[in-house]
């Protein structure tokens, strides 16, 4: 190689005044100045003020050198919910990071990924241009926000100091109080205000007392204490060991319901999960045609950067053609990729009736997989050499006045001898004997059965009117004709038909892709029909079809410790505050029952849901089911998030209605606005914390996060840094609570370690990943050095074992434990398969009331117009004729609810003109530029317009992420110093605004589907005028 | 709220840009082989770019661009041709270090120059900060950087292939747009891309024989469509020159 730092070489001597001419008056002045008129940069000569090279990589040896001033350490990003393995690149003198890139050994960040017995050394040169493929074959990425959000460390509006508010909630005026005073006012409770006196957490943790008067069925009077999280950032388990093990409150919900829930409750009830939602994602670099509906591949999504960069690759490398149905047009769409990357407009919230089409056509033209159908069992798939099966098959009870009705009918119904309980695993399912239907059902076996029948089986009671779960699906299709369908959505039926040819035309090579696009009126219902789609081309578990991630390696059971469980561990109880469980189980169903008339009840409730925050919002105002006294936001912001609930906030503010409120976090957002305390929690790389990846991703993997720089929070009176685990450990020590404090965690022989700080929990944790199956290697000293784990080698040796302590340090050298890419496929096949059916027919689905209405829904994927929770049309209460237009909201590539804070960002963009279709343009005499109002039911707000064409007929399409009041947006006021809001902060405007109430709801709360209880963005009837 | 009407019209705008035309004989290497001092040069692939701004932010935070200012960053349009569902292309920027560069020959104090390894760097030593290369770059790669008053651009990361590592928009392109290498190894992956692509680079029509080429670029943007910025109001896509990129 030649000597490249020889870089003046040629260059001839600086130039001779004489050669200018009058024009360059001005550079006369400034060289005869014979001075820098600016400020000088670092590098005087050609690169400025760019920084020093972490390492350098001799292109001969491949040898690397780093560069002693600067620390290379893998660890998470958290600037979205994908949470990348990344490797950050800090500035060791001033305890800065410095910039971002991705771990190469992590999936999240690099396809394909390095072995993991990769060296550190390795993995650096992995991802240089002297490296191997010239460092572009490994290149491990950050997406613009990663690279973004290390500017929140530095953020001068963190929270570091514990706050009190002064004045009533919301009046943007703190105090700040030392970490003593917060766990001591929070625990004892008080007059802390100066309001009236307040229950604190000690009081509160009454496991005697019942949560409501007259109904056991909720629990203890710790279940006042209510928690609200975001996203599972890593630190979820150590939550959860001090909520509901420890405190003894069953209370915990997360984001997903004003996320993308409708979605996963949909895939839900395909995949027989309703609480756990498993999901599957198209095997994206050997899948060959892919409909992304509400879902933006590469626009936004989860994991945002793995799936962008797999479907850029297999659209301009690889067979992957796709098209994007979306209202708007976004970055997953891509015009030089001609073909191969097409869009669809779409009404919004109307993918039901799009998938409904697709199946009918399938149906009316033999284009499913019927052999993978017929298969009724596992057994029976196996031995048809099928990688899952359905219950497409499965009888159903179809007599609507029989007790059992939309369940499956089982060899008890029949009198059969049976193993075990009636309606358990091991009472059979029947089918349709082959020989018709005078033979009467059979118990499903190892062979295939009829797909399609209907008819009357003789039960021990009596006949009853079954149907097959396919029979019932197709009815559901067959009940609307295509051009009806055509209307209601807004695709032409050629295209629809064109669409399901398309799909059918691919084997098992082909998918349906959805997520947050689901959050309208009929989400539920219409993300079920969508994943249905992949159902009827039995695709899962297929290499090139669907895919269930690979998991994990779990930090928290594992050979070495035990972190789940604990002597004198409480056990939380009671029915959840968001009534995500069947109505028939409370004593208010009971005595409305023996009353005579057991519905409606008082408000919804949701037993085919997950934890809903969208309803707690309604429970923490209306108090009911039960009050809270206490409420925990932990790094969360429902009071940004949910659509139409600044409705509720105004009862939010009253201590009355819920009297003490803790914040957990880094930042004041709108929510932490609102309550009485902020803990300043830590920020991006100074935080622990294990994740896995939510799907996506064959292989196992899990990311580990560390503090790869010293946190700025301040540190409370025994020298730890204050955040959510100091803490958690202080106020459990101080009320003594078990599972805290010197004898806390068992080992594999029962021998009990401390848990007085977080590395006591986290650096455990990571000996239980490493050690899980054939153990990970030691980390070597250069390994160490490398990667900077000598930052925390103290501790991992005064922590552990001595022959656990590299282990652990392997863990953290390497950003987590990545199980190799060769794992991803057994030939053709996925290594991780999915085993339970999926299901055609839900029976949970299909036989529960709507506690509002006492009435029932379908138990297929059907196509249903946005309802209110009284049954009622959406429609009929807000007419075309009055709200002609719809409003939905769209994720930002750069953007999300927490961000803003970056300020790189609004550098690149600013702020979310709301975009409009042309036509909807023309007719009101809208120009890009002008200014307009939009109404809803639920709120106005005033923009700016953006005209284009990639915007559905009728349709407005806000970008989420803008029109904050928190984060700085306003003013702050701490010890009496305002900070004033930053109107760059505050820029745009939030669609949640917009967001309405349901306002057929006697108790109030916010307009969410009446299945999945999750909150409804799009498809917001409105009005638009130019101002 | 902000969103004033003044702040959005200020920056929106139908927006031209340079035509694009395949250029024939790209693969330059061919001619050079044998020339073991490597000449740098980017091939970008839009095909992969999905517009996530990686390159633009790393780019910023590498380098410490000021704010008002990229060295890089990527063009997002919603082109729409006659008879043609519109379609999103985002098109990465930056200078494209050509060997025959417009802004040389203006630098009165020659404090532009060509390097060794073909990247057009400004000394800044040297700099006035007169501007004229700005005004002269066809690709608007150049602004003065109004912290230290001389003419600032992309170096190709000099400082970083300097100790063999990758440009910082290279190292962190999620689509895998951004490809860098020698052009001068025809073994090189981008030489490969080169060889096995039709590739085109902006503003033919200057012969500045740039070191920057695209994959996709002439089918789309083929000088007799109308592109508009569709997410990025307040881009600097229609600033003036003196802002950069």
């Amino acid at each position: 190689m030649t000597n490249r730092r020889n870089i003046l070489k040629g260059v001839a001597a600086a130039g001779a005044l004489g050669t200018f001419g009058a024009g360059y008056a001005e550079t006369v002045q400034k060289l005869a100045r014979g001075k820098w008129s600016g400020e000088k940069p670092r590098d005087a000569h050609v690169v400025g003020n760019s920084i020093p090279p972490e390492f350098s990589v001799d292109p001969e040896t491949g040898d690397v050198t780093l560069n002693p001033n600067q620390a290379m350490s893998y660890t998470m990003c958290i600037g979205c919910t994908t949470m990348c393995g990344v490797r950050v690149r800090v500035d060791k003198a001033k305890n800065k990071v410095l910039r971002v890139a991705g771990n190469p050994y992590s999936p999240m960040s690099t396809d394909p990924f390095i072995p993991y017995e990769s060296s550190v050394a390795e993995s650096f040169a992995a991802m240089a241009q002297a490296g191997p493929g010239q460092g572009l074959t490994r290149r491990s990425t950050a997406c613009g926000r990663g690279n973004a959000v290390l500017e929140q460390v530095d953020n001068p509006r963190r929270v570091l100091k514990p706050l009190k508010r002064v004045g009533p909630r919301g009046s943007g005026q703190w105090q700040t109080i030392s970490f003593e005073q917060l766990v001591e006012e929070v625990t004892e409770g008080g007059d802390l205000f100066g309001e009236g006196r307040v229950a604190g957490l000690r009081e509160i943790r009454d496991l005697e007392a019942p949560a409501l008067e007259g109904a056991p069925e909720f629990g203890s009077r710790a279940n006042h204490l209510v928690w609200m999280n975001c996203v599972d950032d890593g630190r979820d388990n150590f939550v959860l060991r001090w909520l509901k093990q420890s405190y003894g409150s069953n209370n915990f919900t997360r984001h997903g319901s004003y996320c993308g829930g409708a979605y996963r409750s949909g895939s839900g009830a395909m995949f027989g999960d309703f609480k756990a939602m498993p999901h599957a994602k198209p095997d994206f670099s050997n899948v060959e045609f892919v409909i992304f509906a509400g879902t933006a591949p590469g626009n936004a999504g989860n994991p945002f950067k793995r799936i962008g960069t797999l479907v850029a690759k297999a659209r301009a490398d690889g067979n992957l053609s796709y098209v994007v149905v979306d209202p708007i047009l976004n970055n997953a769409q891509n015009g030089p990729s001609g073909e191969r990357a097409r869009w669809l407009a779409i009404k919004p919230g109307t993918d039901g009736a799009m998938a409904m089409a697709m199946i009918r056509w399938m149906f009316e033209n033999d284009r499913y997989d019927a052999k993978y159908l017929a298969q009724p069992s596992k057994a029976a798939a196996e031995a048809a050499g099928e990688m899952s099966w359905s219950n497409a098959t499965h009888l159903v009870i179809v007599d609507a006045d029989h007790p059992r009705f939309g369940h499956c009918l089982r060899g008890s119904d029949m009198g059969l001898a049976i193993e075990g309980e009636a309606y358990s695993e091991t009472d059979p399912f029947m089918i349709s004997s082959d020989t018709g239907p005078v033979t009467g059902p059979v118990p499903a076996g190892t062979s295939a059965a009829p797909l399609f029948h209907e008819g009357l089986a003789e039960t021990q009671n009596g006949p009853v009117a079954v149907k097959t779960a396919l029979t019932l699906l197709r009815e559901e299709a067959m009940s609307q004709d295509m051009e009806s369908y055509s209307k209601d959505c807004g695709i032409p039926v050629d295209k629809l038909t064109n669409l399901a040819r398309e799909f059918t035309s691919h084997g098992r090579k082909a998918a349906v892709s959805s997520h947050g696009g689901m959050m309208n009126g009929s989400g539920f219902y219409n993300a079920y029909a969508l994943m249905m789609l992949n159902t009827l081309i039995g695709n899962l578990n297929w290499k090139g079809g669907t895919m269930i991630a690979g998991g994990g390696f779990p930090e928290n059971k594992g050979p070495a410790y035990d972190l789940a469980s604990f002597p004198g561990a409480v056990k939380a109880k009671g029915l959840p505050f968001g009534r995500n469980v069947p109505y028939e189980k409370t004593s208010e169903f009971k005595a409305k029952k023996a009353a005579g008339a057991a519905y409606p009840a008082d408000a919804p409730w949701y037993p085919n849901a997950p934890g809903l925050a969208t309803e707690w919002m309604s429970s923490l105002v209306t108090g009911y089911p039960y009050k809270a006294e206490a409420l925990i936001f932990r790094n969360t912001n429902p009071i940004y998030g949910v659509p139409g609930v600044a409705h509720l906030v105004e009862e939010m503010k009253d201590p009355a209605v819920v009297p003490l409120i803790i914040s957990i976090d880094p930042f004041i957002n709108e929510s932490t606005a609102i309550s009485d305390y902020i803990v300043p929690d830590s920020v991006m790389y100074e935080t622990w914390g294990f994740t896995k990846p939510w799907g996506g991703v064959a292989t196992k993997a899990t990311c580990a996060r560390w503090p790869v720089i010293e946190p700025k929070m301040d540190p409370n009176a025994e020298g730890e840094r204050v955040g959510m685990e100091t803490f958690l450990i202080a106020v459990a020590k101080r009320m003594g609570l078990p599972g805290f404090g010197d004898n806390a965690i068992p080992d594999a022989e029962g021998t009990l370690h401390p848990l007085n700080r977080a590395e006591d929990w986290y650096l455990r944790g990571a000996v239980n990943v490493a050690m899980i199956g054939a153990p990970v290697s030691d980390a070597t000293d250069e390994d160490i050095e490398l990667s900077n784990v000598a930052r925390i080698a103290d501790d991992l040796k005064a922590t552990l074992k001595p022959e656990e302590w590299r282990k652990a340090a392997t863990i953290f050298a390497k950003g987590g434990r990545y199980e190799n890419i060769t794992r991803s496929y057994q030939g053709d096949k996925a290594t991780y398969a999915f085993n339970p059916p999926m299901l055609v027919w839900n029976e949970g689905l299909g036989s529960f009331r709507r506690a509002t209405t006492g009435t029932r829904l379908p138990g297929t994927p059907a196509w249903r117009a946005p309802e209110f929770s009284d049954g009622s049309n959406v429609s009929d209460h807000y007419p075309r004729e009055d709200w002609p237009i719809q409003v939905i909201s769209f994720k930002s590539p750069l953007q999300n609810s927490y961000s803003v804070g970056a300020k790189s960002l609004l550098r690149i963009v600013a702020s979310n003109p709301v975009n409009i279709g042309r036509d909807l343009a023309a007719a009101h005499g809208i120009q890009t530029g002008d200014m307009i109002r939009l109404t809803t039911p639920g709120g106005t707000l005033e923009s700016v317009a953006v005209v284009r064409a990639g915007v559905a007929p009728d349709t407005v399409a806000i970008e989420h992420g803008f029109g904050h009041r928190g984060f700085g947006a306003e003013d702050i006021t701490i010890d009496g110093e305002t900070m004033p809001g930053d109107p760059r902060l505050a820029a745009g405007v939030l669609l949640n605004d917009l967001g309405m109430l349901d306002p057929t709801r006697a108790k109030a709360g916010v307009w969410v589907d009446p299945v999945s209880g999750t909150a409804v963005r799009h498809g917001l009837p409105a009005r638009i005028e130019r101002i | 709220m902000d969103t004033t009407r003044r702040g959005f019209l200020g920056a929106i705008g139908q927006v031209t840009i340079g035509a694009a035309a395949s250029v024939a004989g790209a693969g330059q290497s061919a001619s050079a082989e044998g020339n073991d001092v490597p000449h740098w040069g980017m091939v970008v692939d839009l095909r992969k770019c999905i517009g996530c701004q990686a390159c633009t932010v790393a780019c910023i935070m590498e380098n410490a661009v000021p704010e008002d200012a990229f060295r890089t960053h990527v063009s997002v349009y919603e082109l729409v041709k006659d008879g043609q569902d519109p379609a999103m292309v985002m098109l990465p920027r930056l200078c494209n270090h050509c060997d025959d560069p417009p802004c040389l020959p203006v630098c009165p104090v020659e404090a532009t120059f060509k390097a060794e390894n073909g990247e057009v760097l400004v000394d800044a030593s040297k700099c006035v900060g007169c501007a004229y290369c700005v005004q002269a770059c066809p690709y608007d790669a150049r602004f003065i950087n109004h912290e230290t008053q001389v003419a600032d651009k992309c170096t190709f990361c000099f400082h970083r292939t300097q100790a063999g590592l990758l440009p910082a928009c290279v190292e962190t392109c999620v689509g895998g747009a951004r490809n860098f290498g020698d052009l001068n190894d025809p073994n090189s992956e981008v030489s490969k891309m080169l060889r096995d692509n039709e590739v085109s680079v902006l503003r033919p029509e200057m012969h500045t024989n740039p070191n920057v080429y695209y994959i996709g670029l002439d089918d789309v943007l083929d000088g007799r469509v109308a592109g508009e910025a569709a997410y990025h109001p307040e881009m600097a896509d229609t600033v003036s020159h003196t802002e950069g990129l």
